[in-house]
């Protein structure tokens, strides 16, 4: 028997990662249980109005199938999770079903009976949106006046109940500035924290939330900050317990946030052993690649997830053979993600503008002389030939006039 | 083990677990340790259902592993008593409620 602490980088971590990847185990799942939301954020990448959620006995039977399917972790989110009224049914299924239980949201209706009833159905963690420490900077994006103050004093009541939660505070335009006070909140808490840099488009497309996204070029100073780097503040005791619990580090698009061997040439833990369900009922790889793969109300989970052509593909790629990212000299420096590749670029196994970008910045943070992407290098090839056959075409055009 | 020799086991409802592959993995939301068991950890775990005690269990092991009745007795007091230190079972007396 061995034993390590859960969710981080840890031996048994490692090996339950290898297993679930060779056997296309659906180990780690993010089931949002609604879209509708009491709050308003102007980066927010989900339509609000119900189309039909997922009816309680379809969420319990949903679970049932996870679990015989092999899902350990279970991560319910929205939308807003308090807002379905069957919530604690839901976890109360999911405790019988013994999941590995986390929650997302932004808190505003966590109580004191609520944040105890979370401990009794197994809740682990709980994730809270925080976007500063600034009312007027956190209300501005959750559009909710007084949200900030909700927010805050319910995690002392999630805390009380020895219930692990953590801070995730998405980057955008509108907080830039602000992530320090939300890292200096967090070590005030005793929690670890997050930082998002991605903001993506909505998940019908409209590209509407990427107005709140800072540009690369201004991100720089965020880059450089030395108290943010690897994002390792020096923190309370039990903040270093937690933080070996749950590693942080600026956010990426890599669905689990766990290094591992098993991932080594894949593009991430998306389709491989982890997944997303959406209320109403469709089976994507990830949150952020909306290509459905399937429909609950129509297929079993186990047919979606091991039949599925989509998922079957998606499994067949290596960034080894990526097109034009396995040709990239600052390969090393990027946080690709499929997802955003096709919403972005438009393509699966395409590179996109914003990661060749943050890559090119890393990698220039690194020391890296001039740094430049495959895209931009091949990009830059391009536009040469394009100019020269220009000027031979026109050099030809006008010898012939002559 | 302080538990009487006839007690029943039962495994802490308070833990998250799966059987993956051969190995089961149990996490303790209280202090979010993870726990591995091997497969002879995985199939005690599996029979460990709050109606059995170490004999019986062991006879079970006994059956399937084919090893002698003594080892299989010794190997599954020793598991239980680790898994009892580590609070992923814990016993249970004849009227259900937990023994102490």
């Amino acid at each position: 028997m061995s034993t390590s602490a859960a969710a981080g980088a840890t031996p048994v971590m490692d090996r339950l990662i290898s297993r679930t990847v060779l056997r296309h185990q659906p180990l780690s799942v993010h089931f949002d249980l609604t879209y509708r939301c009491n709050e308003r954020c102007v980066h927010c990448y989900l339509d609000h109005e119900d189309h039909g959620e997922l009816t309680t006995a379809e969420c319990l039977a949903v679970m049932k199938e996870l679990a015989s399917a092999g899902t350990l972790f279970l991560t319910f989110s929205g939308g807003e999770i308090f807002l379905r009224p069957d919530l604690y049914e839901i976890l109360a299924e999911a405790r019988r079903l013994h999941f590995d239980l986390s929650l997302k949201t932004n808190a505003l209706l966590v109580t004191e009976e609520r944040a105890a009833r979370l401990r009794e159905y197994g809740v682990r963690r709980v994730q809270i949106s925080v976007y500063s420490d600034i009312p007027e900077v956190h209300d501005a994006i959750t559009k909710v006046p007084g949200s900030l103050q909700r927010t805050l004093a319910a995690i002392p009541l999630l805390l009380e109940q020895g219930l692990q939660v953590k801070l995730a505070c998405p980057l955008m335009r509108e907080n830039l500035l602000a992530y320090r006070g939300v890292m200096a909140l967090a070590e005030k808490l005793g929690v670890p924290y997050v930082l998002d840099l991605t903001i993506t488009p909505m998940m019908d497309g409209n590209e509407a939330p990427l107005a709140h996204r800072i540009p690369v070029s201004s991100l720089l100073p965020v880059m450089q900050d030395p108290t943010l780097h690897a994002c390792k503040p020096q923190p309370t005791a039990e903040a270093t317990r937690a933080r070996q619990e749950f590693p942080a580090a600026i956010g990426s698009a890599v669905s689990s946030g766990i290094e591992n061997a098993a991932y080594e040439d894949l593009p991430c833990s998306a389709g491989h052993n982890s997944c997303y369900i959406s209320p109403y009922g469709d089976v994507f790889p990830c949150v952020q690649l909306p290509q459905a793969a399937g429909n609950l109300r129509r297929e079993r989970f186990s047919d979606i997830w091991y039949h599925a052509p989509q998922l079957e593909r998606l499994r067949g790629i290596r960034e080894s053979q990526l097109p034009v990212c396995s040709r990239c000299e600052i390969r090393s420096y990027c946080e690709r993600c499929p997802g955003l590749a096709l919403m972005e670029g438009g393509d699966l196994l395409g590179a996109y503008e914003r990661a060749c970008e943050l890559a090119e910045q890393k990698a220039q943070l690194a020391g890296v002389v001039t740094p430049i992407s495959a895209l931009h290098r091949e990009q830059a090839a391009f536009a040469m030939q394009t100019n020269s056959r220009n000027e031979i075409a026109s050099f030809v055009a006008n010898s012939s006039s002559d | 083990m302080t538990s009487k020799p006839s007690a029943c086991w039962q495994k802490n409802p308070a833990l998250a677990w799966r059987e993956i592959d051969e190995a089961t993995v149990i996490i303790s939301p209280t202090d979010s340790v993870m726990h591995e068991l091997n497969d002879t950890g995985s199939f005690l775990w599996k029979n460990i259902d709050g109606q059995r005690s170490a004999a019986e269990l062991a006879e079970l092991l006994a059956e399937s592993y084919e090893v002698t009745p003594d080892v299989a007795l010794n190997d599954t007091q020793a598991l239980l008593e680790e898994m009892s230190t580590r609070k992923l079972v814990v016993p249970v007396s004849a009227s259900g409620g937990e023994s102490r």
